[in-house]
């Protein structure tokens, strides 16, 4: 669904955020993890057309994003911001997740029950007159979130979804990854939870230096300790604790390591 | 993000020199001719401070301002010429217009005056950095809360462009055409509006937060992180231009 | 000694009509290392605020109680005053920039220079953070050029270069790489050590559990209890006031495995470890 190759950036000369990059990326659900500044955000602004590539291209959904506008972009491809307040700016809460949708061109009606579905599955649904600025931080991520998901694009991508939330929340994020994935949407995740990583996403990019580090099945990944470590992540907690005990393959949730150690115990 | 002052980053004595240095002699080039009320002494004033913004290497950033200012005095010059009550001696005759000696001797030193402050200004403009000047000032026992409002006011441009740019990029992520003609542009310019001046006003709540654990309103004596700029000349320099100054205050009265 | 002690603490916000924080009652000793955990609008971020003062002085509202901070009553001093004593990180990396200042390093220098810190001793505390934090190669860059992990890395950097007695984080570590965080933890459990007291609010449990001395949960502007990870964690009722446990804990209840001689579950992955070394898996 998107294809980037030779894929080179910098915000000033002489300081190369981005380069050389080569991804395929298709309908698995894809996490992106990396130490802070490696060039994730940079990254998926680029796959958005908000940033425009020194050297390479970029394909979605077969539009040259070089040669399309975001605006033209949005029907396809959806980026929740990491800070959402660069991303907010319409007065309700309601206003701002029907903005996408209108803009698309979507019929009025149309636009009002797919906002209203979002809302109600980032469950916002009694805030619908507030203001987004007086919301609480976790509550304007999830109505970043709701606002994307309204456009009902092929491509979403998430930066950073969970900060502030709590188990609840998280497990909010989780039940709307899955909808997504359901109706066979792409579902990119920029994240420092290596827990909701496990839980979540079938493939992982690790980003080190402005380059791809590694690149493969979430459970590979996170059985290449070393790699993880140069790029300042690591596995999730449970892979730690089946690795400690001497479990040669690779946990990546709390029900697997239950599973196995039932298993066991049964022989 | 950039400041929206002029500064102009470069190496020279005229950037060695501090702010007060540079206030004293917009002052003394402010004050000098009209004590003098002489036509010689505001040509010289001015051929210093151009010479003093050629020393600096940023006579080239002078260009814009200059040309603005040109036009502005021209339309003085002419209006001045032709129509000043005063008129009397016509100096030449274009059709049914007739220039006159008086109206264009006036219009003339107004646009040495101004000339005379502009580049003088120009001088602490472009060879300081605002964030120096208010520091000095603050120095000198001006509330740092006007310091910081001071300074923020030198920000409020690029910020302004700055979140309109976030915003647009929020609204362009989201479907709505900002680029291309620039009918697209200008449909596209008049509903950020709204919201870059609310997040401002939001901005500034939060940042009143973030100001306040920071200490910004303790009453301990403030510290800098970076040396009072000064000049060993500094003091010969202000010296002089006060003792001219008085000098011609003096000859004004007396002589 | 009592560094921090609330006294029957209530508090409204102007034009709601619900308390944020509910008759709270507890004491913090000298260098001890408190958690404040919650679901999301449980009161955690309020009761920081309280400690900084920002509670009732800046945002007004209706408040009853009493803190005090080393003896002396919250509501009785000035912000400007409390912030000689304690600091705070807030919850939103973004909105911490005080933007009058144009590079990270001028930026962390801006509290500093508003406390009076000489020259020399600005300039050793500020390389000092910069290293802490891991930020010297942006230090040169624009506060608002940065990457959220880096400005939040500059947020905690510029706080913990004032040196407060008393460290009050909210969530610091939500968009900091796994190692950042871990780091940022391991520096404020230094900081425990060198006798400045922390107060942490985070949802992330497992750091949590390895490093706090005791954990203060809320629920609804609440303190349901304030005490060891341990204790807190075992606790049956976690999930009803919106609190999942740590991983290690989790797994461990899971398999109704406890640590030995002890009615409490395991909390950290070292615990969890040697409980669980031993059996077949
Ligand atoms: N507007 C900008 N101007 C200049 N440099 C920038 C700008 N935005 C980001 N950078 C720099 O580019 C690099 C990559 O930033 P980016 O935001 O892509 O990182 P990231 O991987 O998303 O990090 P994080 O996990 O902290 O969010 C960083 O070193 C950052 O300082
Ligand atoms: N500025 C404010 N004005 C009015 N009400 C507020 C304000 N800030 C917070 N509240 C309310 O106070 C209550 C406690 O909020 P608080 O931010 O302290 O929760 P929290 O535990 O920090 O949540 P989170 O995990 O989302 O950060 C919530 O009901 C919230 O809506
Ligand atoms: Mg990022
Ligand atoms: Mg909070």
């Amino acid at each position: 669904m998107i294809k980037v190759s030779d894929l080179s950036f910098s915000y000033r000369k002489g300081t190369p955020v981005l380069s050389g990059i080569n991804l395929e990326l298709d309908q698995r659900s894809t996490a992106i993890i990396g130490q802070n500044g490696a060039g994730k955000t940079t990254f998926v602004k680029l796959l958005k057309g908000l940033l425009k590539a020194d050297e390479g291209d970029i394909f979605v959904n077969n539009h040259h994003v070089k040669e399309t506008t975001a605006a033209e972009l949005a029907k396809t491809i959806g980026l929740v911001f990491q800070n959402p307040n660069d991303q907010m700016f319409k007065r309700t809460v309601l206003d701002e997740v029907m903005f996408g949708p209108l803009n698309i061109k979507m019929d009025k009606q149309q636009a009002k029950e797919n906002a209203l579905m979002a809302i109600r599955m980032v469950d916002l649904q009694g805030k619908l007159d507030i203001n987004p600025h007086d919301l609480s931080l976790s509550e304007k991520k999830l109505l970043c979130i709701a606002a994307i998901v309204a456009m009902d694009p092929d491509i979403i991508i998430l930066d950073e979804p969970t900060i502030a939330q709590d188990h609840a929340g998280k497990e909010k994020i989780k039940q709307i990854i899955k909808a997504l994935k359901d109706k066979n949407k792409l579902v990119m995740t920029i994240i420092h939870d290596m827990d909701f990583v496990a839980e979540n996403f079938e493939r992982t990019i690790v980003f080190n230096e402005g380059k791809v580090l590694l690149d493969g099945d979430t459970r590979q990944v996170f059985s290449q300790k070393d790699m993880l470590k140069k790029a300042h992540v690591e596995p999730p907690g449970i892979t730690q604790l089946a690795e400690m005990l001497g479990i040669q393959e690779t946990i990546l949730t709390v029900e697997e390591f239950i599973h196995r150690n039932k298993e066991a115990a049964r022989d | 993000m950039k400041s929206i002052s002029l500064y102009v980053d470069k190496e020279s004595f005229i950037h060695d020199f501090d702010p007060i240095t540079k206030l004293l002699y917009i002052l003394f080039a402010l004050f000098l001719p009209l004590i003098l009320l002489s036509f010689t002494v505001s040509f010289i004033s001015v051929g210093v401070s151009i010479v003093l913004l050629m020393a600096a290497g940023v006579i080239r950033k002078t260009i814009p301002v200059f040309s603005f200012v040109f036009l502005v005095l021209i339309t003085v010059v002419i209006i001045q010429g032709l129509f000043r009550p005063e008129n009397e001696t016509i100096l030449f005759q274009i059709g049914p217009l007739a220039m006159y000696k008086e109206g264009l001797l006036y219009a003339l030193t107004i646009t040495l005056r101004v000339m005379n402050i502009v580049s003088a200004f120009l001088i602490l403009v472009l060879t300081t950095k605002p964030s120096d000047l208010v520091e000095t000032l603050v120095r000198k026992g001006m509330s740092p809360r006007i310091g910081y409002v001071i300074v923020s006011v030198f920000q409020i441009i690029p910020e302004m462009m700055a979140s309109m740019s976030t915003i647009t990029d929020a609204q362009r992520a989201r479907g709505m055409e900002t680029e291309g003609k620039l009918s697209v542009r200008m449909k596209a310019f008049l509903p950020l509006l709204g919201p870059v001046i609310l997040g401002a006003l939001i901005n500034t709540k939060e940042r009143a937060l973030a100001l306040e654990v920071r200490g910004f309103n303790s009453h301990v004596p403030k510290t800098y992180l970076y040396e009072e700029k000064t000049h060993a000349l500094s003091k010969w320099v202000q010296a002089i231009l006060l003792l001219l100054l008085v000098g011609a205050g003096v000859w004004r009265i007396f002589g | 000694m009592n560094k921090i002690v609330v006294e029957g603490l209530k508090y409204k916000y102007p034009l709601s009509d619900t308390l944020a924080l509910d008759d709270l009652s507890f004491q913090v000793k000298e260098g001890e290392f408190i958690g404040i955990i919650g679901k999301n609008s449980a009161g955690k971020s309020t009761l920081c605020q309280a400690l900084v003062g920002l509670v009732p002085h800046f945002y007004k509202g209706a408040y009853g109680g009493k803190v005090f901070i080393d003896g002396l009553e919250v509501k009785n001093q000035t912000i400007a005053d409390i912030s000689l004593k304690v600091g705070m990180v807030f919850q939103n990396p973004f909105t911490q920039v005080t933007g009058s200042k144009m590079t990270v390093y001028e930026e962390i220098a801006f509290g500093l220079e508003n406390i009076g810190i000489p020259r020399s001793e600005m300039i050793a505390r500020i390389d000092y953070v910069l290293d802490l934090l891991k930020i010297e190669q942006v230090k040169d860059q624009n506060p608002f050029d940065l990457s959220g992990g880096q400005m939040q890395r500059m947020a905690i950097a510029s706080i913990i270069a004032m040196k407060p007695d008393i460290l009050v984080l909210d969530e610091p570590t939500s968009q900091l790489d796994p190692a950042g965080s871990e780091e940022v933890f391991q520096a404020i459990q230094s900081l425990s050590k060198q006798g400045i007291t922390i107060i942490l609010a985070e949802h992330k449990m497992e750091k949590v559990a390895l490093y706090c001395h005791r954990v203060l949960l809320l629920d609804d502007g609440k303190m349901v209890d304030i005490n060891t990870p341990g204790k807190i964690f075992s606790r049956g009722d976690l999930e009803q006031h919106g609190v999942a446990a740590p991983v290690y804990t989790r797994v461990c209840k899971e398999l109704g495995v406890r640590k030995a001689g002890t009615s409490e579950f395991p909390v950290t992955l070292a615990e969890a470890e040697s409980v669980l070394r031993g059996r077949k898996i």
